[in-house]
């Protein structure tokens, strides 16, 4: 269903003319050593964990992952070794996240972690992952241990990034001077993204403020008439996407469209949202989108939906979440490829080989991909603006990368790496 | 009487003092604002406590699964409509199905229970609430969806904040609900039966009330308020099953501070949680808290009924 909705997207968006995704479905995907063969002998074995109850399904990244391990072991697998790829649901449970980091690291000897996304289970996990010498390489990471521990490393931005890419667009662009950012009240989500948000005007001599609303809270007129009393002139969205369409729609009844300037973070970037929100948002709403949009021409993003439509089942989600679970699937197979074939077993020398990753490039992500021997990894803090047009996205600014005081120590990491 | 009119200024004076207290130096129209929201959304609260509480002045069981039939129901109106299916009759489709699932648990499951302590009705009901969440997640896996009426198209304004029609209709409702209930229950035959049987159900029983006639109209009657409920909430609220199925915990605390009894100190009770809950955003120290507001207000609320006297969850005073 989701496949329809982001094929009509395309269509009507326009961005792609005859589209990405019927060149997709012509095209056999590429993928590992592409050798047309099914690969061969002992297993590689390799975790992830997603988190899917309700409220909210991550799987969308494992999903992706397994698609593309599935194409490698069809295609010659790594060093002719498939991939067993084995998959956990930490149910948004942390009793359940320690468990599945517990199983697959321990129990299965896993030798890494890929395509990972949760709420709950990098927090969670994070020194375990130290403590194990495994490196997780995530998908879909939306708290701060995501993006500041030593054994983590995703190719989506996350919230801090995707908020603060969304206020530099609002300050350069719509001219705003005080940004209100209504968060989750989780610390490590909320409060850390949208702090750095008031960091970021308070850097260009502008003013911010946070709102913090609790995840369950039937009452999201409160956030938004706080968010009105701090005086701001622009409305920042930084919540997951049903909390945020509700947000909106609490703003639409108070007719507030024209009134504020409407910026989110990421996770409003959805196909489903534009028709979730209606025409009162057409043109209003200005959306951070992390990786590039869906519906781009280049090489990942086409062969991405290509390994979907052969591999996935028909209604796993085709979002951004699937594309990072792609591409953390082809940055761990590539660095394996390039391991000799007797180290791939042995975990210690695949975290070193994780680690020393510098320079993967996509056209899925406006920068490139690299770990390095860090306590924070942020690769990606580059993104494209969106806005919500027509029933779907129109892309109003291309790659661009986000200033703000967070990102020096990442920018002096690239330095030395030589990506700069 | 004397004790009414006694607990009504404690309560003018209580709300005055926490109501002074978190708007004290705030500008009158911000303040506006947050007193019109706290009763949009307080009124939601004492919809949902009104159904609860009819419910359970009429059979003696407090129904934890309103929210999720009212959260099925309005899932259906959200399909049909995806399906182009002429509006009115969706919301009749959602109304219906809240009817059907409320009679049938009341016609099949409930009787069995009927000997049972109200405790172990009220948590069968939590498990009717469980199942029939996990039958609307399983046919609408999570999604991004909204659901609208007609109605929230127009609204006036109330000191300073936009109020739609449909909010309006839920307030006139809640109250609409309550004089209707009085009058069912005080005037008509059935109304007389239901709060016979809800006081001793042997009694009633030996005295010749038909006890599945009663009991299946009165589950019925809260079918139809949680269908209601469930398009209110689905609109105003978010459309999200989860959501709307817990939102009967906060109309609990409206209902609890009523003491299941009282139709108009339930609609009372849910306008103030909400306007307190709303307005404790106003303060940087305590808006933290609140998502507890509702309970700390109920556990207060029983501490004063208790201090002259025993309430639990059977009623037994």
């Amino acid at each position: 269903m989701k496949l329809n909705k982001v094929l009509a997207m395309l269509a009507v968006t326009g961005m792609c003319s005859v589209g990405n995704a019927a060149f997709a479905e012509m095209m056999e995907p590429t993928c590992g050593a592409s050798t047309g063969k099914a690969a061969t002998g002992e297993a590689i074995k390799v975790g992830g964990i997603h988190g899917n109850a309700a409220p909210g399904d991550f799987s969308s990244s494992t999903d992706a992952a397994k698609a593309y391990f599935d194409c490698v072991n069809a295609n010659g697998g790594i060093h002719g070794r498939p991939v067993d790829y084995m998959v956990e649901n930490d149910q948004w449970n942390p009793e359940l996240a320690s468990q599945a980091a517990s199983k697959l690291v321990v129990d299965k000897a896993v030798v890494a972690m890929v395509g990972n996304g949760s709420f709950i289970e990098m927090s969670v996990n994070a020194p375990f992952y130290k403590e194990q010498n495994i490196m997780a390489m995530a998908a879909a990471c939306a708290v701060s241990e995501c993006f500041e521990s030593s054994n983590l490393v995703s190719t989506n931005q996350g919230p801090l990034a995707s908020s603060v890419g969304a206020a530099q667009y609002a300050e350069e662009e719509l001219g705003s001077k005080n940004i209100a950012c209504i968060g989750l009240a989780i610390p490590t989500v909320g409060p850390w993204s949208c702090n750095e948000v008031t960091r970021f005007m308070e850097a260009r001599g502008k003013t911010g403020s946070t709102v913090l609303l609790n995840p369950g809270a039937p009452d999201v007129n409160s956030g938004l008439l706080e968010a009105i009393a701090s005086g701001a002139d622009t409305i920042m969205v930084n919540l997951p996407a049903g909390l945020g369409v509700a947000m909106l729609a609490v703003a639409q009844e108070q007719d507030l469209g024209d009134a504020y300037k409407w910026i989110a973070s990421t996770p409003l970037y959805d196909a489903s949202v534009p028709g979730a929100l209606g025409e009162y948002w057409d043109g209003k709403l200005f959306i951070n989108a992390e990786l590039v949009p869906f519906s781009r021409d280049g090489a990942d993003n086409t062969n991405w939906l290509a390994l979907m439509d052969k591999y996935a089942a028909k209604d796993d989600p085709r979002d951004t979440f699937s594309q990072a679970g792609y591409l953390s699937a082809r940055y761990f197979t590539e660095t394996l490829m390039a391991m000799d074939a007797k180290d791939i077993d042995d975990r210690a020398k695949v975290t070193t080989a994780i680690k020393a990753i510098s320079g993967y490039t996509s056209d899925m992500t406006c920068g490139p991909f690299y770990v390095g021997e860090a306590d924070r990894h942020m690769p990606n803090h580059a993104g494209v603006m969106v806005v919500v047009k027509d029933g779907g996205f129109k892309e109003v600014r291309d790659c661009y990368e986000y200033d703000s005081p967070y990102f020096a120590e990442l920018i002096e990491t690239e330095k030395k790496l030589g990506l700069r | 009487m004397r004790k009414t009119i006694f607990s009504a200024v404690l309560y003018i004076i209580a709300m005055a003092i926490i109501l002074g207290t978190l708007t004290y130096g705030r500008p009158s129209a911000v303040v506006g604002l947050f007193l019109v929201s706290g009763l949009a959304v307080g009124s939601l609260y004492a919809l949902g406590g009104i159904g609860l509480v009819v419910l359970y002045r009429a059979t003696g069981i407090l129904n934890f699964a309103n929210g999720a039939v009212g959260a099925f129901g309005v899932m259906l109106a959200w399909q049909l409509g995806q399906w182009g299916v002429y509006a009115p009759l969706t919301w009749l489709a959602a109304l219906l199905a809240a009817v059907l699932l409320a009679l049938g648990y009341g016609r099949f499951v409930a009787p069995h229970l009927a000997w049972r302590p109200p405790v172990i009705k009220a948590v069968a009901t939590l498990g009717f609430a469980l199942v029939v969440l996990g039958i609307t997640g399983f046919i609408w896996e999570d999604d991004i969806r909204s659901f609208s009426l007609p109605t929230d198209k127009s609204a006036i304004r109330v000191l300073g904040l936009r109020v739609t029609i449909t909010r309006l209709i839920v307030i006139a409702a809640a109250l609409g609900i309550v004089v209707a209930i009085y009058v069912f229950l005080g005037r008509t035959r059935i109304g007389l039966q239901m709060r016979a049987l809800a006081n001793n159900r042997n009694l009633s029983a030996l005295m010749g009330v038909k006890i599945v006639r009663v009991e299946t109209i009165a589950w019925g009657i809260s079918g139809l308020i949680s269908g209601f409920t469930g398009l209110m909430f689905g609109d105003l609220v978010r459309l999200e099953p989860q959501i709307i199925t817990f939102l009967v915990i906060p109309s609990i605390a409206a209902a609890v501070c009523a003491r299941l009894d009282n139709l108009m100190l339930v609609l009372v009770s849910g306008l103030s949680i909400g306007v307190i809950e709303s307005l404790l955003t106003l303060s940087p120290m305590l808006k933290q808290v609140r998502p507890t507001a509702p309970f700390v207000i109920a556990a207060i609320i029983l501490v004063w009924h208790q201090r002259n006297s025993k309430i639990n969850i059977s009623g037994d005073d």
